[in-house]
């Protein structure tokens, strides 16, 4: 496979797009790889009122993995700062977990089986 | 459902003529130039034309069913611009070359076809290249066909890694991306070949005065779409009104973003909707348009809407009403259907933006034919291309921080 650590980065700018897109003034973002899988995690805080929206987060990255979209389209992640590319990490990546509650900051967590 | 449609279109071949004269007519589209604007009904009749669309349809529902891939909007719009340009310039026999090419790369990665399968599809845009050359040339045809095999393998083997690195030129504001990828391709090779000498034709085959068979023809096929639609969404437009809150842009995905039953009512509606411009504007419904007409259904479930598409038409008819040409142009009307490529510049920016987008579209698109001789048969997304690598950066400039 190529580019499969680009990918990676596109996807951490993907995620940090949003996060601006939500208000965050503090982010953290952490990248581990292993034998089996990258885990991207990030944590940011966002303005209040924005829960909606990160229900809406939630739906995108939910969407399955989709090898034969991904291939074709992965260059578009993290590229463009008008629109968002959330189901097209969805549909790159094998498992998203999302937690948020109000007050509290909003931890993503996905991971890409190799 | 989208086999059901093949077969329709084959049944509907074979409705309107004879067993041997659809076998014929094959033949003849097999063999002629596919190069653009070449509408099948004029080269092997409506019978063998709606069959070769039929069964190009099919294939590609079989390929995509042996790959084990989920029917997404992306399968949709595949299989429906296959279906499209099997009205005009894909045939049964061109496009396989251009396929070996795209499987070969993905060998050459030691990676899965399934994931280039849509790359494949797509990119048969450039199957008039293969019969151009094996055909038409003025060389033996010991030497044309094999030439012919090799470039169509060829462009599929480069098609890739060049589709996925273009995209990134107009971040997915022109839906039909592999266009503007063989309209350079294109470009390139023509380049190269008028270098050594070869001539390459205009050519304009475009049947008139089948409005009311084919115009019933589509009513039915649409009516039959929104039909089944409400039937899977319990009789209602539930969540139809959701699409228009997406832009549109690469990717939008609507089977996956909110579900089958209300995207056929969005590719019928469409349908509909484009089928009515063409006979309120007093054009022909033949190959060519109804290939657009099909093109803007297949992406109705992945991308565009009424909200975002209508701008574009306005765009064009505008344009057509100020320039030099008449709105019922050949070229005026494909311009307005494959146009709303640029669907997302309004979906994002706003109908202004794509009045202006559909303007600007309707006077490139006629000036970038030239470059790849006619034989990019997605000339609409190589001017797409163009225009949104144009448009984006200047309206993100001026466009007020969020």
């Amino acid at each position: 496979m190529k580019h499969h650590k680009l990918k990676i980065s596109k996807i951490v700018d993907e995620l940090m797009n949003y996060c601006f897109y939500m208000g965050s003034t503090h982010i953290h973002v952490d990248v581990q790889e292993t034998e089996k899988y990258f885990k991207i995690y990030c944590k940011c805080n966002y303005k209040e009122n924005s829960l909606k929206k990160v229900e809406k987060l939630v739906k995108l990255l939910n969407c399955t993995k989709h090898e034969e979209i991904e291939e074709y389209y992965w260059t578009l992640t993290g590229d463009c700062d008008v629109a968002n590319e959330l189901s097209l990490v969805g549909m790159m990546t094998d498992e998203a977990i999302v937690k948020y509650s109000e007050g509290q900051d909003l931890e993503i967590t996905l991971y890409r089986y190799k | 459902m989208l086999a059901l449609y093949g077969v329709l279109f084959i049944l509907f071949g074979f409705l309107m003529d004879s067993p041997q004269r659809i076998f014929q007519g094959l033949r003849q589209i097999i063999v002629e130039p596919d190069f653009l604007i070449t509408d099948y009904i004029g080269v092997g009749g409506l019978g063998a034309t709606f069959v070769n669309a039929g069964l190009l349809t099919l294939m590609a529902v079989l390929l995509l069913y042996k790959l084990d891939i989920k029917v997404t909007g992306a399968t949709i719009s595949t299989v429906w611009i296959m279906a499209g340009f099997g009205l005009f310039g894909k045939n049964i026999f061109n496009i396989w070359f251009i396929m070996v090419g795209v499987w070969l790369y993905a060998k050459f990665q030691k990676d899965k076809f399934i994931k280039y399968v849509y790359i494949g599809l797509f990119g048969t845009s450039l199957a008039p290249m293969v019969t151009q050359i094996m055909f038409i040339t003025n060389l033996s045809k010991w030497l044309s066909i094999p030439l012919g095999v090799v470039t169509g393998i060829l462009i599929g083997f480069i098609l890739p890694p060049l589709s996925a690195y273009l995209m990134r030129v107009h971040q997915g504001f022109n839906l039909y991306n592999i266009g503007f990828t063989a309209g350079i391709i294109g470009t390139i090779f023509v380049s190269v070949l008028k270098s050594y000498g070869l001539v390459l034709d205009t050519r304009m085959i475009w049947t008139t005065g089948n409005n009311w068979i084919l115009g019933s023809f589509l009513c039915v096929l649409f009516f039959l779409m929104i039909g089944i639609g409400l039937y899977f969404n319990k009789a209602s437009f539930k969540n139809y009104q959701k699409f228009f809150k997406y832009s549109g842009r690469l990717i939008t995905d609507f089977v996956i973003l909110e579900g089958f039953a209300p995207s056929l009512l969005n590719m019928g509606i469409n349908g509909l909707m484009s089928t009515f411009y063409v006979l309120l504007i007093r054009g022909d419904l033949n190959g060519p348009t109804i290939g657009g007409i099909f093109t803007i259904v297949g992406f109705s479930a992945f991308g565009k809407h009424l909200g975002n598409m209508l701008p574009i038409f306005i765009g064009v008819f505008l344009g057509g009403l100020t320039k030099i040409w008449n709105v019922n142009d050949p070229a005026i009307v494909l311009a307005a259907l494959f146009g709303t490529t640029l669907a997302p510049i309004a979906g994002e920016f706003g109908w202004k933006f794509g009045v202006l987008a559909g303007f600007l579209h309707s006077s490139v698109v006629l000036n970038v034919g030239f470059l790849h001789g006619g034989v990019n048969l997605y000339n609409n997304g190589f001017s797409g291309g163009i225009v949104a690598a144009t448009l984006i950066p200047i309206i993100e400039a001026f466009k007020k921080e969020v």
